[in-house]
This record gives C-alpha cells, sequence and structure tokens, in this order.
C-alpha cells in the first residue's frame, strides 16, 4: 500500500506542470523535490536506489530497484519540452531496460559514459571555447575524471587544409641529394604534414597541452557540460542540465536513440568531431 | 566545533587505529553517520553566511565569523557562480566571497535556507579520501531603505571530502572521520 502511495505521489510531480499545483503539499520545495540534483541524483532514480526524499536505498530495502518505481522514475527523467522524445521513444526504452526479464542499470564505474566540456579559453588574445572529453579512471584503489580527448576547431584548420596536397611529396630520389630538398617541405609551413608518413594524425591533446605550457590558450570559465551515455546495450542518451522552472528540471535526458552496438563506434566519432 | 558537532564527531569515534590513506570501505550506516557530520558543517556554514550577509553584524564580528567560516573549508577552495543571466563560470576564493557578501550595499539582507537537502554517495578519490556533493537551496533577498528590493534563489554544489583520521587520548589511539568542505558551485535558478 505505502508503494502504491508513494507511487501515485511520484506520479502527481510528474503530471503537474507547475509547483504552485502541488504547493500545499509539499510546500515551497516541491520544485527542488522534483528536480534531478545531481548526475548522482539521475543515477540513482534511473535505478530506483533512492526513496522519493532522496534517501538512499540499498540492496536489502524491500523497495531497492523496485520495478513499479523505476518505470515512473525513468518516465520523469526525459526533457518534456524536446519532442523529438515521442512516447512511444521513451515507452521503447523503458520497456527495454525496465520491464524486460533482464532490467539494464547505469553503473557509475561501468565505464562508457563520458562528459562533454565546453571551456572558455583566451587563444592569442581572443575568447575561444576549447571542447574537452573526460572520463573517470581507476588509480589506486579510487577514480579520478581525466581528460581523454580535445577538440579545438583552430587546430583542424591547421592540417591538410590545402586542395594541391597531390605535388606534395619529397621525390623518391631524395636521398642521393642529401635531402636537400626538404627545405621546400619547411618554406611552407602550411603543408608540412603532406610530407609526413600516411598514419600520421594530429594528436590535438599534445598540441592543446603544448600551446597551454606556452601560454598561448590560458583557461578562463567553463560554458557549457553534458554526459553521454552508451552503457546501455542498442541505446544511445545525452544528459543535460535544465535550469528552469515547474518541476520538469535538473539533469534530464536531452536526447536519446535506439542504435545497434555495432554502430556506436560511428557515433562516437561523431561526437568526438572525428571524420 | 559546536555542541552537535562534538557530540556526532563522539558517535563516530572508533577505536580501530587506521592509517590514513589505507581508508576503510563506508557501510551504508557508517555513510549515514558521516552524512549527518556533513550535514552539520554544511549548516554552520549556512549560519555563518546569515551573519556575515546580516547589515547588523558588526564589521569585526563579521571579520571573525569569517575566518571560522574558513576553518571549515579545505585549502584551496572556490566558490564558482553563475546566474540566469550569465550561464559562465565566474571563480572567488572562499574568502573573497564571504567578503563581498559582507560589503553588498543593501540596508537589509536575509538569508534563507530551504529544508531540502541532497546528499550523493561517497566516492573515493586515488589519494584514498572519499568525496561527495550535498546540495542545498538558499533565498537571498536584498532591500535598501528606499524601498529597492533584490531577490534570488540559488543551489549551492558543496563538496565534501572525507577522510579517516586518528588521533591519540591518553595513549589511545583512536580513528575518527573528519569532514572538510571543499568547491562550491553556486547556481542562480528558478523557483517554481
Amino acid at each position: 500500500m505505502r508503494e502504491t502511495i508513494a507511487v501515485a505521489i511520484l506520479q502527481l510531480i510528474c503530471v503537474f506542470g507547475s509547483a504552485q499545483d502541488i504547493g500545499s503539499y509539499l510546500g515551497d520545495e516541491s520544485f527542488m523535490y522534483a528536480e534531478t540534483k545531481q548526475v548522482n541524483q539521475f543515477f540513482r532514480r534511473f535505478n530506483s536506489e533512492e526513496d522519493l526524499n532522496g534517501k538512499r536505498l540499498y540492496k536489502g530495502d524491500p523497495n531497492y530497484r523496485s520495478k513499479t518505481f523505476r518505470a515512473n522514475y525513468i518516465k520523469m527523467l526525459f526533457d518534456r519540452e524536446n519532442k523529438d522524445i515521442t512516447e512511444k521513444l521513451k515507452n521503447d526504452f523503458i520497456k527495454d531496460v525496465a520491464d524486460g526479464p533482464s532490467p539494464a542499470f547505469l553503473d557509475y564505474y561501468g565505464g562508457r559514459w563520458f562528459a562533454e566540456v565546453d571551456a572558455k579559453f583566451i587563444y592569442n588574445g581572443e575568447p575561444r571555447t576549447v571542447v574537452l572529453f573526460l572520463e573517470l579512471e581507476k588509480e589506486n584503489l579510487g577514480i579520478k575524471w581525466v581528460i581523454n580527448s580535445v577538440y579545438f576547431y583552430p587546430f583542424t584548420k591547421m592540417f591538410f587544409a590545402d586542395s594541391t596536397a597531390l605535388t606534395k611529396f619529397l621525390h623518391p630520389m631524395s636521398h642521393e641529394l642529401d635531402f636537400m630538398n626538404l627545405i621546400k617541405v619547411f618554406n611552407d609551413p602550411n603543408t608540412v604534414e603532406y610530407y609526413f608518413d600516411e598514419d600520421f594524425k594530429p594528436d590535438f591533446k599534445t598540441l592543446f597541452l603544448y600551446e597551454v605550457k606556452q601560454g598561448n590558450l590560458k583557461f578562463e570559465t567553463i560554458e557549457k557540460v553534458s554526459f553521454h551515455f552508451f552503457q546501455l546495450n542498442n541505446w544511445y542518451f545525452q544528459l543535460k542540465e535544465f535550469n528552469r522552472q515547474g518541476n520538469n528540471s535538473g539533469w534530464l535526458i536531452s536526447s536519446i536513440s535506439k542504435i545497434p552496438e555495432d554502430q556506436k563506434g560511428m557515433l562516437l566519432k561523431y561526437i568526438h568531431y572525428e571524420k | 566545533m559546536n555542541k552537535s558537532n562534538i557530540f556526532l564527531s563522539l558517535l563516530l569515534i572508533f577505536g580501530v587505529a587506521i592509517s590514513a590513506l589505507a581508508q576503510p570501505e563506508i557501510s551504508p550506516e557508517r555513510k549515514q553517520a558521516i552524512d549527518s557530520l556533513a550535514l552539520e558543517k554544511v549548516k554552520d556554514l549556512g549560519k555563518y553566511i546569515s551573519i556575515i550577509g546580516n547589515k547588523d553584524t558588526p564589521f569585526s564580528e563579521a571579520n571573525r565569523v569569517i575566518d571560522r567560516a574558513l576553518e571549515l573549508f579545505a585549502d584551496d577552495s572556490q566558490m564558482g557562480v553563475s546566474s540566469l543571466n550569465r550561464t559562465e563560470i565566474e571563480y572567488y576564493g572562499v574568502r573573497e566571497y564571504f567578503q563581498r557578501l559582507m560589503a553588498l550595499n543593501y540596508d537589509r539582507v536575509k538569508i534563507d535556507w530551504f529544508n531540502i537537502q541532497y546528499i550523493s554517495d561517497l566516492v573515493r578519490q586515488p589519494d584514498g579520501r572519499y568525496v561527495g556533493v550535498i546540495t542545498v537551496y538558499q533565498r537571498f533577498t536584498g532591500e535598501t531603505d528606499d524601498g529597492m528590493k533584490y531577490v534570488d534563489t540559488t543551489k549551492k554544489d558543496i563538496t565534501v571530502y572525507v577522510e579517516r583520521k586518528q588521533t591519540q587520548i591518553q595513549g589511545r589511539v583512536i580513528g575518527f572521520w573528519d569532514v572538510l568542505l571543499g568547491d562550491i558551485r553556486v547556481t542562480e535558478t528558478k523557483p517554481g
């Protein structure tokens, strides 16, 4: 019975658009209860590992990972203003992860989820956005966030941007001339990369570090943060924070796609701005 | 340390000596006790903020309270502040943040805390300490004598560091959990 009442309250929070509607029940704090306040809470709600007051539930508690709670919790976790996330898509997702015989849960330590951070830097005197990708990495008995990929638009313009690339090579008898023709290679810094081996791929992480250490890139502030989840089989979703009125706020699923596992690599490359 | 803090600290004291780096796993029961201690520190911070922001607090007293408040924090802690109009984070040292609060140009300042807090899991860092985040909400009201009124509601995500330490009392080594506050992210929210 208690569970039924709790689910009913949860549904009330989901259904009513404004805090005023339930103000008399939950008081001034209603929207704060409903808001998914931390990414940590997103994990807990998704897995149904906390009660309605945000109190952690542990293994052994009758409501821990409760199937009934879960479907309702997950429904709350979508950005309701995004019309691309259709009811059918939501229901398919919930059916897959919560209703089936082997429900899927999110695991903070399980990998296959990462952060995308837009950070403002000053680059040669101009404000520019650097996109940093961070993932969790274990060290000793603990864990930490590490930067594992960097995207910076000006770097992309530095490489392979010459349309006359076919003429850029050191001819095969250059060795007989003590490679004296290298002077032509370095005379034009814009095309030097064409003289490198075919496996050469500019490493933006190293470039980024070099510019930071040279003092050419100076950190200013954080502009945006989102998270990409590839952890659930055949699903991908993005998590963003919505700072807005009403009960559909905080960390919510901002986009979601059903995607076969063997195609996730392509999506990963796309997210990382790789060709 | 106030009475409730001492009481909670005593609750958390255990007779097992463990080195600071070999941090033990935290059971759900222990986590609850640590959460309570961390919340006490957050409440203390709330009280200090209210005193510092209060225009009736004499300058010397406000400075003394700032020093007390800073004792709650780990070194180098910062406040990262954003507003509805400016979503980029602006950084302040904790002392600087308090001094700005003290210097606000309102004749009356009221700081209320909403009766809700959210406490994350505690996650072990590579150095063996645990880290968590407590989220609280605050309403700030500033009024001037000529009738100007400014109100905002902010969400404060407060870093909490938890560390197993040991001390000697009357020759006996005893372990206890120590809690320090860290960086605070302050976001202006749209209430309601």
